[in-house]
């Protein structure tokens, strides 16, 4: 037979089941959410870099002019290359056949029995190997063109021409890319194909694994660069390197920078539920102090009392463990799941992660004993005549014993508010320790809420910076160059055009003074007063149409010259040739894509011998919405292919804005989520102080009942006084956003664009937050309200 | 004012049902000050509860200014119960973040009595007819019990209610204290309010118009209650159940002298004459009126009527009337009363034999 004081204990937990069940989510939000984030941060951090590890990604990848099979013979026997493979690459839109929707796309040709070996491919659905005439989808592809396999894919090839491949598979590319939020969708044929394609049987692209240092930046830049100069001795040139390690994806550092930021958030909740716990145990034992009082009497000792309550405590804990261990196990495979198809990786399988579970056990058990342990032994100490008195030794006592500054008449109003109001907004700050853990928790929650809309804002508004740069409404792509004044002559023939700016483009290494390459050196060259661009200028000055030589960078040079100041002449490495170039200007750019650098056009395009004439033009029309752009970008596309131009792509200028914005929505969602989670905990801990309030007050409610109160001044008190503390919550909330927004979009604008961006707060944050902690305030406070209308007099006298 | 019909008030619990109320019929009329007593458990503040509408009977009604209290929802009953009676609590009930000003003032903006603007002002009329004028400004806390329960008076009179029912309103009071509540009161009771009061004090009883006892659920005939003061209420209650009611018309004769006398009558309306008769002349030895009794002298010493009662000339006289048998088993069981009515019984023979004396002088 259980012993009474254990069966007191069993008792106390199913006599108020309402009590127990708000004791017991609170502290299984905090449990799962942390859960949640160490599984989900565990499985990637595990998942991510094995699963890409697993597919053997080139630590290597060198784009370069055709070379072909001898030579990628000669490479793979250059010194420290484990393995090299060659593909070639060709950008070329593509459709459905009877659709209208092309789609660009990166081909790629490989050799069927290289399928294998480097950046491996994961099948999902049909062939992985395709045969002539075939072609293999990555995941992305078959997105964006919807095509059942075995259904026929019509190219547009580089002559105009267009030919049709049947679709044979679709696959999921975890390395070629990865991290490359802008690079086109992939799919892959194998070489013989080239033939049909009109393409010859040559590589562009070269993919080496380095067989030291797999993992070492440094170690594999020399070997890159060893490798180029064999390339470049050999007659042929690099144009562009991308270096990765083995071992870790190269978003790694990316997605452990937002994991922490959840993790963070995730011990934020712990925090703000362990407030509530708090709240909740100090209620419990306020209600208790009669059993506590009589306990006493007949013999219990403090230690034993507080012994029975520390083991209520801990089943409130285990409790909450019980629902929360399971299901944050669950939440952290799925979360790592979306998270793994928005990377583009594969988890290694679905598993309990052992840490994440004992951190969960241990903030289940420990949170709340530490929560309690204050209110525990407060009333575990009480003295019986206390306990029966009604005094918390250390609490906050009864308003009913006068202090010395309660004696003083209060100073006369000069109009007087309605008194039911003056109940609910005097009730506010009568448990002012209970107001204030109750305004932590919904405060924290309102200031992560505000602060999240303006991080959102904030990299918005970045991307729309950043859209300075791009601000053509359609860029034109040429298989071949074409005469500046051709194609303006041929474009303003089409409604709706008013500028067309011809752009050249070059790109280079950019070397450290050893003559090892630091970066690679994208350079747009608009003409020097193109209206096309509005850079945010660092330093210095933007290009000029008589410089030579001369180019402003993005910040993203910084990072690797910290020093760099305009007038300082950096290497470059173009077309195999080191040269000495000037920086006139530092430029305000994202990180994210490299290096950018503008030089003029009246430079590089004679220097690249296509003076006055360019492969890519950007246009300005009358209308820069997105519809527009599309719809001028379809119009340009047509006209130039009737007029026989060898036309390429016709893109829309904020299709990749948009795509970037996108992406960043999606970390949005995820730290709204967390922020409503937050919010989530305070409404409950406001429901959980609400309901304390009205049954600590149901003697009072007796009273207004008993003079007059109808049902709905009931629910009013209650509910207005709910929603003076979700008031006071939103202003400090308001307040504590600054800080907030200053620091979450520092680390994200870090994590995404490896710079820190300029604050932009909205007022849509506050105002939404504003409705919704009414809102949550009206509906926490609704059950406790209902609950104190229903109560009849009687009752409230025998509670008494 | 409040009228109660066969009001049944059962209670259930897991130990079974009690009835708490047992068919209690009352009748408060207009101006009265009528205090009820009973011991701890008997059902006075469940009468009081029935009575305020704060609990509901399970059979029976209560109309209170001729309102069916109980055709109402709870929250209706509530806004009713403002406007209608005021309340006045054992522990004052003062809302403790209120200044007691606020307090009074309370009940006007729930009811909407006043205009908005002349609710301050009336508030502090009220404070200030029961002394507190000085204090308007503070909170209960600050504050004497005393002073918090003259402030709860105020609060009960907020509304300008006809009916004020008070539960213990002196229970947790000092003497003097109290005596300045009872008085409030009174002046209350003159300015035409009724005014229901439960109380354990005896001498506050003295105090009201009206005294209703109530026993183990039952109301006891008030009559009986006046007439035998000393019995326990148990025993009262008993007479009460057991005693059977008379009425006599004006004139009319209830005993005759010499006959054989059964009952103990206790007079609850009217009023009797006791006279001699003798064959030159009648007199009146004594008039009794309510709560007085008669027919003791003969059931104590033995023997017939020693006198003439009858119903005096101008009103109908009721009477309760407990049988021989039931007054000796109640005389032996209340030693107190019997010394009672033995002195008085020795009193009477003295004043009849006095008047006999003084009737064959004449």
């Amino acid at each position: 037979m259980m012993r009474p004081r254990w069966r007191k204990v069993f008792s106390d937990l199913l006599d108020n089941k309402l009590r127990t069940l708000l004791v017991v989510i609170s502290i299984a939000v905090g449990v799962l959410s942390i859960g949640v984030i160490a599984g989900t941060y565990v499985i990637i951090s595990e998942d991510m870099s094995v699963s890409y590890a697993a597919h053997q990604p080139a630590n290597i990848e060198l784009r370069t002019d055709n070379f072909d099979e001898d030579f990628l013979a000669t490479i793979r026997n250059t010194p420290d290359i484990a393995q090299a493979d060659g593909r070639r690459v060709v950008n070329l839109r593509v459709r459905r056949v009877g659709s209208n929707q092309w789609v660009t796309l990166d081909l790629v040709a490989m050799d069927a029995s290289e399928v294998d070996h480097l950046n491996r491919l994961d099948p999902i659905s049909g062939a992985t190997v395709p045969e002539r005439r075939e072609v293999i989808l990555e995941r992305n592809a078959f997105d964006d063109l919807k095509a059942a396999i075995g259904e026929e894919l019509e190219f547009e090839l580089t002559d105009g021409s267009r030919k049709t491949l049947k679709v044979a598979g679709i696959v999921q590319d975890p390395t070629t890319s990865a991290g490359d939020f802008l690079a086109p969708p992939l799919a892959y044929i194998r070489m013989e194909t080239l033939d049909d394609l009109h393409q010859p049987r040559l590589f562009n692209r070269l993919y080496a694994t380095v067989s030291r240092g797999q993992d070492n930046d440094d170690e594999i830049r020399e070997i890159a660069a060893q490798l180029r100069d064999r390339i470049e001795k050999g007659d042929h040139v690099v144009i562009r390197t991308r270096l990765s390690k083995t071992n870790e994806h190269p978003m790694a550092s990316t997605v452990n920078a937002i994991l922490g930021i959840l993790g963070a958030l995730g011990v934020l909740i712990v925090f703000l539920s362990s407030s509530l716990i708090a709240n909740t145990l100090n209620a419990l034992l306020n209600q208790h102090l009669r059993h506590i009082g009589v306990m006493k009497l007949v013999g219990g000792r403090s230690q034993q009392i507080l012994a029975m309550y520390l083991a209520l405590i801990l089943s409130f804990g285990l409790l909450a463990l019980a629902i929360s261990a399971p299901l944050g196990g669950q939440g952290a495979y799925a979360l790592s799941a979306f998270i793994a198809g928005k990377m583009g990786f594969t988890l290694l399988g679905y598993r309990i992660v052992p840490i994440a579970f004992i951190i969960q056990a241990t903030v289940a058990l420990v949170v709340p004993i530490v929560s309690g342990i204050l209110p525990v032994i407060n009333g575990s100490r009480i003295s019986v005549q206390k306990a029966f008195s009604g005094d918390m030794p250390s609490g906050e006592k009864r308003r009913e014993h006068a202090k010395p500054a309660d004696t003083a008449p209060r100073s006369r109003p000069r109009f007087f508010l309605p008194r039911p109001l003056l109940i609910s907004l005097r009730n506010t700050f009568r448990r002012k320790r209970r107001l204030v853990l109750t305004l932590f928790t919904l405060t924290m929650g309102g200031a992560i809420f505000i602060a999240v809309f303006n991080v959102r804002v904030t990299l918005h508004d970045y991307i729309g910076q950043i859209g300075k740069y791009f601000l053509a409404d359609v860029t034109l792509d040429f298989d071949r160059p074409y005469r500046l004044s051709e194609v303006e002559q041929a474009a303003m023939k089409v409604p709706g055009v008013v500028e067309v700016e011809g752009w050249a483009f070059i790109s280079a290494e950019i070397l450290f003074p050893d003559g090892m390459p630091a970066d690679n050196l994208n350079i747009l060259a608009p003409p020097a007063d193109s209206a096309l661009v509005a850079p945010v200028g660092l330093k210095g000055r933007w290009v000029h149409a008589n410089d030579e030589k001369a180019l402003a960078v993005s910040e993203a040079l910084l990072d690797k010259f910290p020093d760099l100041q305009p007038g300082d002449n950096i290497s470059l490495k173009i077309d195999g040739k080191e040269e000495a170039w000037q920086v006139v200007g530092i430029f305000k750019f994202t990180g994210r894509e490299g290096v950018l650098a503008y030089a003029p056009y009246e430079y590089i395009s004679r220097r690249t011998n296509l003076a006055n004439r360019a492969y890519s033009f950007h246009v300005l029309t009358t209308d820069h919405s997105r519809k527009n752009q599309d719809s001028m970008a379809e119009d340009l596309d047509k006209y130039f292919r009737q007029e026989g131009f060898h036309i390429r792509e016709a893109r829309a200028g904020l299709s990749r804005m948009d795509t970037a914005a996108e992406s960043l929505d999606i970390l949005v969602t995820f730290l709204l989520v967390m922020a409503l989670l937050t919010a989530v905990v305070g409404s409950m801990g406001l429901t959980g102080t609400m309901g304390m309030n009205v049954l600590e007050r149901t003697r009072e409610i007796g009273i207004m009942r008993a003079i007059g109160a109808n049902d709905f001044e009931i629910i009013r008190t209650v509910i207005i006084e709910g929603m003076v503390i979700g008031i006071i919550s939103w202003f400090l909330g308001a307040l504590l956003s600054f800080p907030f927004t200053v620091m979450l979009s520092t680390i994200v604008s870090l994590a995404i664009f490896y710079t820190p961006i300029d604050l932009v707060f909205t007022p849509s944050g506050f105002f939404i937050w504003l409705g919704l902690v009414i809102v949550l305030s009206v509906v926490a406070s609704a059950l406790p309200a209902r609950n104190a209308a229903r109560l009849t007099i009687r009752e409230v006298l025998a509670y008494e | 004012m409040i009228q109660m019909h066969s009001v049944v008030k059962t209670f259930k619990n897991a130990a079974g049902e009690f009835v708490v109320l047992k068919g209690v019929d009352l009748a408060v009329k207009s101006g009265e000050f009528v205090s009820i007593v009973g011991k701890s458990g008997s059902g006075k503040s469940t009468l009081l509860n029935m009575i305020t509408g704060i609990d509901h009977p399970s059979t029976g009604q209560v109309l209170v200014g001729g309102v069916d209290i109980y055709r109402m929802t709870e929250s209706k009953r509530s806004r009713w119960r403002g406007r209608n009676l005021g309340i006045v609590f054992q522990f004052f009930q003062l809302l403790p973040m209120l200044t007691l000003l606020e307090n009074v003032m309370l009940p006007m903006d729930y009811v909407g009595a006043f205009e908005a603007d002349a609710r301050p002002e009336r508030a502090m009329e009220l404070l200030k007819m029961v002394g507190l004028e000085s204090q308007a400004h503070k909170l209960p806390s600050a504050v004497s019990t005393g002073q918090q329960q003259s402030a709860a008076i105020a609060r009960a009179l907020a509304t300008d209610p006809p009916v004020i029912i008070a539960d213990e309103p002196t229970g947790n009071l000092d003497s003097r204290s109290a005596d300045v509540i009872i008085q409030l009161f009174d002046d209350l009771v003159r300015g035409g309010k009724t005014i229901a009061m439960v109380t354990h004090d005896p001498s506050l009883t003295e105090r009201t118009t009206r005294t209703i006892i109530i026993s183990d659920g039952e109301l006891i005939d008030e009559t009986v209650a006046l007439a035998l003061p000393l019995l326990s209420h148990r025993q009262m209650l008993d007479v009460t159940k057991k005693a059977e009611r008379f009425t006599f018309q004006p004139g009319a004769a209830i005993l005759k002298q010499d006959e054989h006398v059964d009952y103990f009558f206790m007079i609850t309306s009217g009023r009797v004459e006791i006279v001699l008769r003798s064959p030159r002349q009648e007199i009146t030895v004594a008039s009794l009126g309510p709560g007085e009794f008669f027919g003791e002298v003969e059931l104590i010493r033995g023997g017939k009527s020693i006198a003439n009662i009858r119903a005096a000339s101008g009103a109908p006289v009721a009477l309760v009337a407990l049988h021989r048998d039931e007054f000796n088993k109640l005389v032996a069981a209340s030693p107190l009363t019997e010394d009672t009515l033995g002195k008085i019984v020795q009193a009477r023979i003295e004043e009849n034999r006095t008047a006999t004396r003084k009737g064959k002088r004449l």
